[in-house]
């Protein structure tokens, strides 16, 4: 069980740093702990080895993809299956979420998301009190 | 019992010895030094020459030619330019409201945008971009933007990778800025986040050699600030052709506010925005 004493956890998963930089900041204003990963694989490892409440996931990426990611982590079992997948996404084609709740997101978000928006999201889908 | 250390033996730097290293340190830089500089570039290579314990300047001179680190140093103690965050920041102003929207425009979301500092000297340039952008720009995270800081001195790259700034290069960073991107070091030192340490990737350039700027292309944005005014013509305007090799069509260069490139090189136009004059080079944004 999710301690509540603690800030839930979130992983940012994109290959651009400055991005990963931009979310973290804003997260980390809005109270939440923040992990990176700069691709797929990287992200499998780190939900594989630790506890998160949310992943954020990026779908172009290089190495492993944002859609072969969700794949890879629909396929485990226990709290990596069912971890909460926010992906966010330049991709603004409806196609394109459909083809992500399809693999494993849980919500899609289309780039650029303000501060507001990120952190309102992120408090929805780690079930933090408004 | 020590014996007294002899002193110095005085190092004088002749006419001739003088014309020849200016000759020697503008083919290697393109700077050229005037004979009004006589007595700064006297003093500069003194100090050159006595740091490296060189018996005078015959000695030195040789061994510029053979020993890369010694021309390093030398090339150092003539360019190193003290420079801080937010320096002419109208530009960075200029570059969110009317440069990246233009750039934007042309391309599609997602796509690499790829800006150049250069020189960049220990990096207040381009950490200032990446900076700006993320406190500034709302689209920052629609884009992978590549940063890019390029210098001759690669010991001013080295300062640059380290991060590590003095309260005075960070008198013009608004302190909320300074509180969430850096982390005292003490002794009036602080230390740049590590994320935004690695969001720009530094690389030694020679700015007037083809076969160094040639290896970057498709910049979208170059900041040349400052360096062109210590070229002489023919410097002046390989450095402009190169730049503009290494330019996207329809990319954007910004001058520091003295410089203007209509007098260096025909090949840009002129872009009047209300922050800043930049030049452009023709084409179409996005054909890269």
């Amino acid at each position: 069980m999710p301690d509540p004493s603690m800030p839930p956890r979130v992983l940012v998963v994109d290959d651009g740093s400055l991005i990963r930089l931009y979310y973290r900041q804003t997260l980390e204003a809005a109270g939440f702990q923040v992990l990176e990963a700069i691709n797929g694989i990287e992200a499998l490892e780190k939900v594989l080895s630790e506890r998160f409440d949310l992943v954020i996931v990026d779908i172009n990426m290089p190495k492993m993809d944002g859609m072969s990611f969700l794949r890879a982590l629909r396929s485990q079992e226990g709290h990596a299956g069912a971890l909460p997948a926010l992906v966010i996404s330049s991709e603004s084609g409806e196609q394109d979420a459909a083809a992500a709740r399809t693999a494993g997101a849980n919500f899609y978000l289309v780039k650029p998301v303000t501060p507001e928006s990120l952190a309102l999201h992120v408090a929805v889908l780690t079930g933090v009190p408004a | 019992m020590h014996p007294e250390k002899p002193p110095a033996p005085e190092i004088r730097i002749t006419d001739p010895e003088f014309r020849r290293f200016r000759d020697f340190f503008y083919r290697r830089t393109g700077i050229v030094f005037s004979d009004a500089q006589r007595t700064y570039v006297d003093r500069r290579l003194t100090d050159c020459i006595v740091a490296a314990g060189s018996k005078g300047f015959p000695d030195h001179f040789a061994r510029l030619l053979v020993e890369p680190a010694e021309m390093e140093r030398l090339i150092s103690a003539f360019t190193v330019n003290e420079t801080y965050f937010y320096r002419e920041d109208y530009q960075l102003h200029c570059l969110t409201s009317s440069l990246l929207p233009q750039i934007t425009a042309a391309k599609r979301p997602g796509q690499t945008i790829r800006l150049w500092s250069i020189p960049c000297s220990t990096g207040e340039e381009p950490y200032s971009i990446a900076i700006w952008l993320l406190e500034n720009w709302p689209q920052v995270d629609s884009w992978d933007i590549e940063i890019i800081g390029s210098d001759i001195d690669s010991r001013v790259l080295q300062a640059a990778e380290a991060g590590i700034y003095s309260e005075r290069s960070l008198m013009r960073l608004p302190r909320p800025l300074v509180a969430r991107y850096f982390t005292v070091i003490g002794d009036g030192q602080y230390r740049i986040d590590a994320e935004l340490r690695g969001s720009v990737r530094f690389s030694r350039v020679n700015l007037i050699d083809q076969g160094e700027t040639s290896r970057w292309r498709n910049i979208d944005v170059v900041f040349c600030r400052n360096v062109l005014i210590y070229f002489d013509e023919v410097s002046r305007r390989n450095a402009a052709n190169n730049l503009y090799d290494s330019m996207a069509p329809g990319a954007f260069i910004c001058l520091g506010h003295t410089e203007s490139m209509s007098r260096i090189s025909p090949l840009f136009h002129v872009c009047r925005f209300d922050e800043a004059i930049v030049y452009q080079k023709p084409g179409e944004a996005g054909h890269a």
